[in-house]
């Protein structure tokens, strides 16, 4: 399944790209996450709990970054399964950060993810405007990263 | 849920005790707890209809009925139907008209048919097709079948 | 500890069950929630099963003409029901169009409502027919308009151990109506469905189903086709209103795009059977 899009952040792309480095910042934005390490450079271990209608999923992730190169792209392999249950969940992104102008950036996001075992069989339509209400809702508590602190 | 638990259900007009898991489906129970063999575990899913069997009188799901859920009903399988004069026929019309080839969804399109003989003696095609539209067959000898079922129906005459 | 299966007689017994167990869930026919439970998507601790509720069955008429349906009552009732004609035959007719008759003898309207699939038959049929829903749960009994159920993709209004009691129809006039679903097989999910019922206005009231979280209608757009139904371009108009609050999935049965493209043809064709069926 491939899930992309872009946001866009009104904030400088310096300060952005810091943000999305910062293990604090990730576990407050990304929702339903529950618990995220950094536990070696680069290298961070996240639990993500996930909700479709009655059917309740926590995933315990991996996420490695294989290049990056600041302050403009970042490449990352995701791999995790759901707790004791037979879900396997692999992904391999891409994210590229655009300055629109000094104030504001947007970020293009494209991540290739496969899911097997139970959840894959539920309907992956579904799974998609899932993927994208995420996306939609770690945009907004990105943005509400810079401008509660009074960033911008 | 590992928890076994005794279940008494009224079944091919007799009542009989079973064990399975709390949470067993009725299928789980019919053929694990009971080894009544006529409904087949196909897809577990309600979609292909191997597992059909006669709950009140109404054919339905047994892989999604909670076997739990029917203390207090009346189940039918095909085994209950073994002294049916109606079923007889029908059993004898899909041999004799090659309406059997695996055989995996024969018992589950036999208790539909049931149903619809008793609904209306002589259903026409069209009608057979919607009665059996819930009971699927991979071998795709539909053809046969809805013969194999009028046949029955107009052999109820002689 | 308390059964697996446990079956209430009486309602306020069922919501007592229910919240005294976090993760238990109401069963109602079963059809899609064992499945899911079958398949390993839900494993909840206990199940509170709703049929031997008595108020939760049968289709009535009130005393004041109006229908109201139990949310336990089969599929198979309601598509049978002699009570849902005219204005309501299409909530008929979308009963007779779900899955197949072994189905048809456990599923309940209450249950799908639940369930809120978007590739159900009974959402864009209840919209249409402006249908009121009657809930029960732990802070009282309320009502609920159909077209406040549907919130996100598999989420309804429901509050905490809420359940469905009943499902309120308003009295069923001549009017014709009718159901259509474009379904890759018979029984099958819709890939996208109309419910369009002619008012005595001169216009009509369409809700679509399957191309969204939750059925699409435009009552602005509806008041604007009153009395232009025999306009082409009125009625190019309107269905491109509701092609534009389409927000479908892709998936198997059809890609969002194949969609949208359906709902234009949808509506001429469901409007196309009704001016033949309605009185002269």
């Amino acid at each position: 399944m491939q899930v992309d899009g872009s946001i866009t952040i009104a904030a400088p792309r310096a300060l952005v790209w810091q943000r999305l480095n910062d293990c604090a910042v990730m576990q407050a934005c990304l929702p339903g996450c529950e618990r995220a390490e950094e536990t070696e450079p680069g290298c961070y271990r996240v639990v993500v709990a996930v909700k479709l209608g009655p059917i309740k999923a926590r995933f315990n992730l991996v996420i490695e970054i294989t290049e990056s190169e600041a302050p403009e792209r970042l490449a990352c392999r995701t791999r995790g399964e759901e707790g004791s249950r037979a879900s396997q969940l692999t992904a391999e992104s891409e994210v590229r950060l655009q300055a629109l102008s000094e104030a504001e950036t947007e970020i293009v996001y494209y991540s290739e993810i496969s899911l097997v075992g139970r959840l894959g069989k539920f309907g992956l339509g579904v799974m998609r405007k899932k993927a994208d209400q995420l996306a939609a809702a770690f945009a907004s508590n990105l943005q509400a990263q810079f401008t509660d602190q009074g960033v911008v | 849920m590992s928890e076994t638990v005794a279940f008494t259900i009224d079944l091919d007009g007799r009542r009989q005790i079973g064990l399975a898991e709390a949470d067993a489906t009725l299928l789980s129970l019919l053929r694990d707890g009971l080894e009544i063999t006529g409904p087949k575990r196909g897809c577990n899913q309600g979609v292909c209809g191997a597992c059909t069997v006669m709950i009140d009188g109404w054919p339905q799901r047994a892989c999604l009925t909670l076997a739990a859920a029917c203390e207090g009903k009346s189940v039918t399988t095909l085994e209950g139907y073994a002294e049916d004069p109606v079923m007889q026929r029908l059993a004898r019309a899909f041999a004799e008209g090659g309406a059997v080839q695996c055989g995996f969804c024969t018992t589950g399109m036999l208790i539909s048919a049931r149903k619809l003989l008793e609904e209306e003696a002589k259903p026409d095609p069209d009608r057979i097709r919607q009665a059996l539209s819930g009971n699927l067959c991979r071998c795709i000898g539909y053809r046969k079948i809805v013969e194999a079922v009028t046949a029955a129906a107009e052999g109820a005459e002689t | 500890m308390p059964a697996f299966v446990q079956r209430p007689t009486r309602l306020d017994e069922a919501l007592a069950l229910k919240a005294a167990q976090p993760d238990s869930l109401y069963l109602a026919g079963g059809a899609t929630l064992v499945a899911m439970k079958n398949a390993g998507l839900i494993e909840p601790e206990s199940l509170i099963a709703l049929d031997g509720l008595q108020e939760l069955s049968g289709i009535t008429r009130l005393a004041d003409g109006s229908i109201r349906i139990g949310a336990m009552t089969r599929h198979r009732e309601t598509a049978a029901s002699p009570l849902l004609t005219g204005s309501l035959a299409m909530l008929r007719q979308a009963a007779g169009k779900i899955a197949n008759p072994p189905v048809r003898n456990m599923g309940t309207m209450g249950g799908s409502l639940a369930n809120a699939d978007p590739g159900a038959d009974y959402p864009a049929a209840l919209v249409a027919a402006e249908a009121e829903l009657e809930l029960m749960g732990p802070e009282g009994e309320r009502r609920l308009p159909i077209s406040e159920l549907f919130l996100d993709w598999y989420e309804t209004a429901l509050k905490q151990d809420e359940l469905i009691t009943g499902i309120h129809l308003p009295t069923p006039s001549a009017a014709p109506s009718h159901y259509r679903k474009l379904a890759r097989v018979s029984g099958d999910y819709a890939t996208a469905s109309c419910a369009m019922v002619l008012t005595a206005d001169g216009g009509l009231r369409v809700a679509i189903g399957a191309c969204g979280p939750a059925p699409l209608r435009a009552p602005a757009a509806e008041a604007a086709l009153c009395g232009h139904l025999h306009d082409p371009k009125a009625l190019a108009e309107f269905s491109q209103s509701l092609v534009d609050l389409a927000d479908p999935i892709d998936d198997v049965r059809g890609s969002a795009d194949y969609r949208r493209k359906l709902i234009p043809r949808l509506i001429s064709a469901s409007l196309d059977r009704l001016l033949q069926e309605q009185p002269r």
